[in-house]
């Protein structure tokens, strides 16, 4: 038989005690982990739309400078890790994001190299051709197909554009599809060198082994240290995939340090709720403890018994807290983000890593209240009392 | 019926098991800057085996005085014991262990947990909650007449039920001793006599220690301790208690014990 003073005989038999606490954590887990997943989704949205950069590494002229200095190439290009070197020409288009528009770039390359750099990718075309030399033509992965809601033929780029940057001074339409999930458009080289004329000309390079990009990058100009690199930062900006994430994580990290104020002030005060809550309830059960205490439990085992619930509690609100946040973001994901080509991650352990504190500060606060009262408790008191 | 008044002699402390005691204790609160007793310079030994009695009036100590032989209430001064177990010289644990093993407790109130079965109260006393002790308070219950009760919760037991299979949870251990304190106060007459019938079959397996004002539950006991301010006024030993006739058993005690704690 199972021990009648066991957690889950409490937590089955009183449901109008226990499942109120439960509920509370399953919300409290549910708005944090929801909150913190969905300003995460920034953060993945940035890796996603920049994952090219894990293929090849860019980099562009500081300020007046229309292309990158020849010495600076020249660096590029002595490294034997290095396999290929080239120029490009860029314009950019708008696509949707979290934060609202957000430019991606199209690239320009020869010929040669757009189909170089799509082997190196993975992908192919899966609809539609190569755009032709010198046209207004530009093909794109479907995940910008998706997030543009392009088909063949749509323009992708033209003079009505919003945004600083995005746009095209004539209007530039998609003419093929490449296969997914990396995000990325080319154009011709001919058509963005003769169109965006002011536009400064981009290096593109690619290592020997795939593996070796994020070293190189390292070696050219190492994030956070960017004066101890092979490159002068004074002439050249590296977009490397490490300097993007950086950047962005710089960016964010204000938002990030409000987030993680409000999750830990939201986590306090629930605490301090529950805490209180479970204080209530001891209170109400003070004749259970006294008796078990006057016929002998220990203190130390009424203690224990007392972390059993609040634990078994705790974890169980975490834990359905965590699977409705699951839920809820997949639906999120397929009704809201999904068909507006954005991204987030149901899964995303970020989130939930936020809410761990939950079940161990609400169970911390509440059984060290109720040690201090098990403490002092005297049987005879609460027994003489009734 | 006959009574007769033993002599108050202080019983030595000579380290036999089973034989529970006090030496001079007091029990002293501070009621603000006065100092109240609640006992004073009390000192009994009880034997084994026997049903004893404490009876007084109100605020006589009745109650501190089981507290105090039970481990509840470490005297102020003085000593008290079970067996060569000196309670001042044990910590709280070890007073807290004794109890749980070795004595049972029925009090006033029932005090059953009440999202518990009268089964699973029970079991909660036992020292292991597993299929034996389940059995163990199944034929308990049955014995005391209280079949059919094992799965229902207190709120669907009367009050004498209540009381009763708190009674059965103070036998579950097969304590040595058995202290209740006032188990009758809040029931009608029938349901007090069927809690003291109940109690009073645990003598032959350990001791029995009564707290009540109403001196006809204590028509068997083999001895009834009376209190006064505190004080331990008379012991009256009652021999052959236990085998009194119907009819002895129906005689009250009033004219023998009240009239002589009357102020």
């Amino acid at each position: 038989m199972r021990n009648p003073l066991s957690a889950i005989t409490y937590f089955q038999r009183n449901p109008g005690k226990t499942v109120p606490m439960v509920f509370v954590i399953v919300l409290s887990v549910f708005l944090i982990a929801s909150i913190a997943t969905m300003v995460n989704s920034i953060d993945l949205t940035i890796r996603t739309i920049y994952a090219y950069t894990r293929h090849f590494t860019y980099a562009i002229p500081q300020r007046v400078s229309l292309r990158v200095p020849d010495e600076q190439i020249k660096v590029i290009r002595d490294d034997p890790r290095v396999d290929r070197v080239m120029e490009g020409s860029i314009f950019f288009t708008n696509i949707k994001t979290v934060m609202g528009r957000f430019p991606f770039v199209v690239l320009g390359v020869e010929t040669e190299n757009r189909e170089y750099l799509i082997k190196r990718i993975g992908t192919s075309l899966i609809e539609g051709r190569m755009p032709a030399e010198g046209m207004p033509e530009a093909v794109v992965s479907a995940p910008i197909a998706e997030n543009k809601k392009l088909k063949v033929g749509d323009m992708i780029a033209g003079p009505t554009d919003e945004g600083g940057i995005s746009g095209s001074p004539i209007p530039v339409r998609c003419v093929g599809i490449l296969k997914g999930p990396v995000w990325i458009a080319f154009t011709t080289k001919s058509f963005a060198d003769a169109t965006f004329i002011t536009t400064p000309k981009t290096t593109i390079f690619t290592t020997k082994n795939p593996d070796d990009l994020f070293a190189v990058n390292d070696d050219m100009m190492p994030t956070g240290r960017k004066g101890e690199g092979k490159l002068a930062p004074s002439q050249v900006q590296l977009l490397s995939y490490q300097n993007l994430v950086e950047e962005l994580r710089d960016s964010l990290s204000s938002m990030y340090l409000i987030m993680t104020v409000v999750n830990f002030t939201v986590i306090f005060v629930i605490s301090l709720m529950s805490g209180m809550l479970s204080n209530i309830y001891f209170t109400q059960r003070i004749s259970e403890f006294a008796v078990l205490a006057a016929i002998g439990y220990q203190r130390s085992a009424l203690f224990l018994r007392v972390f059993a619930e609040t634990m078994l509690l705790t974890s169980l609100g975490w834990l359905v807290g965590a699977l409705v946040t699951f839920v809820f973001l997949n639906y999120f994901k397929t009704a809201v983000f999904q068909p507006r080509g954005l991204f987030i991650d149901p899964g995303d352990p970020f989130g939930y890593k936020f809410t761990i504190p939950i079940p161990f500060t609400i169970t911390a606060f509440a059984v060290a209240t109720i040690a201090f009262r098990l403490k002092r408790l005297d049987p005879v008191t609460i027994i003489e009392r009734r | 019926m006959t009574t007769r008044t033993k002599p108050l002699t202080l019983p030595e402390h000579d380290g036999d098991v089973g034989k529970l005691g006090c030496r001079n204790a007091s029990l002293r609160y501070h009621d603000g800057a006065r100092e109240t007793y609640a006992l004073r310079d009390v000192s009994v030994e009880l034997a084994p085996g026997r049903f004893y009695g404490i009876m007084g009036p109100s605020g006589s100590g009745k109650s501190s005085l089981l507290y105090v032989l039970s481990g509840l209430k470490q005297p102020t001064s003085g000593s008290a014991y079970f067996g060569d177990f000196l309670y001042t010289r044990a910590n709280e644990q070890q007073v807290t262990d004794l109890r749980r093993k070795r004595f049972g407790f029925v009090f006033q109130q029932p005090f059953l947990l009440p999202y518990l079965t009268a089964l699973e109260n029970i079991v909660v006393a036992a020292p292991r909650q597993d299929a034996a002790a389940r059995d163990k308070a199944i034929g308990l219950l049955a014995h005391l007449g209280m079949e059919g009760l094992e799965n229902k919760l207190p709120s669907q037991l009367s009050g004498g039920e209540k009381q009763r299979v708190s009674v059965v949870r103070a036998m579950m251990n097969d304590p040595e001793v058995i202290f209740a304190d006032e188990p009758t106060a809040s029931l009608d007459h029938g349901n007090g006599h069927r809690v003291i019938d109940a109690l009073a079959q645990w003598r032959g397996r350990g001791m029995i220690v009564v707290v009540t004002h109403d001196p006809e539950m204590l028509e068997d006991a083999d001895e009834i301790l009376l209190l006064r301010d505190g004080s331990l006024a008379e012991v009256q030993e009652r021999p052959g208690a236990g085998e009194r006739s119907a009819e002895d058993a129906a005689r009250p005690l009033e004219t023998g014990i009240l009239s002589r704690l009357a102020p």
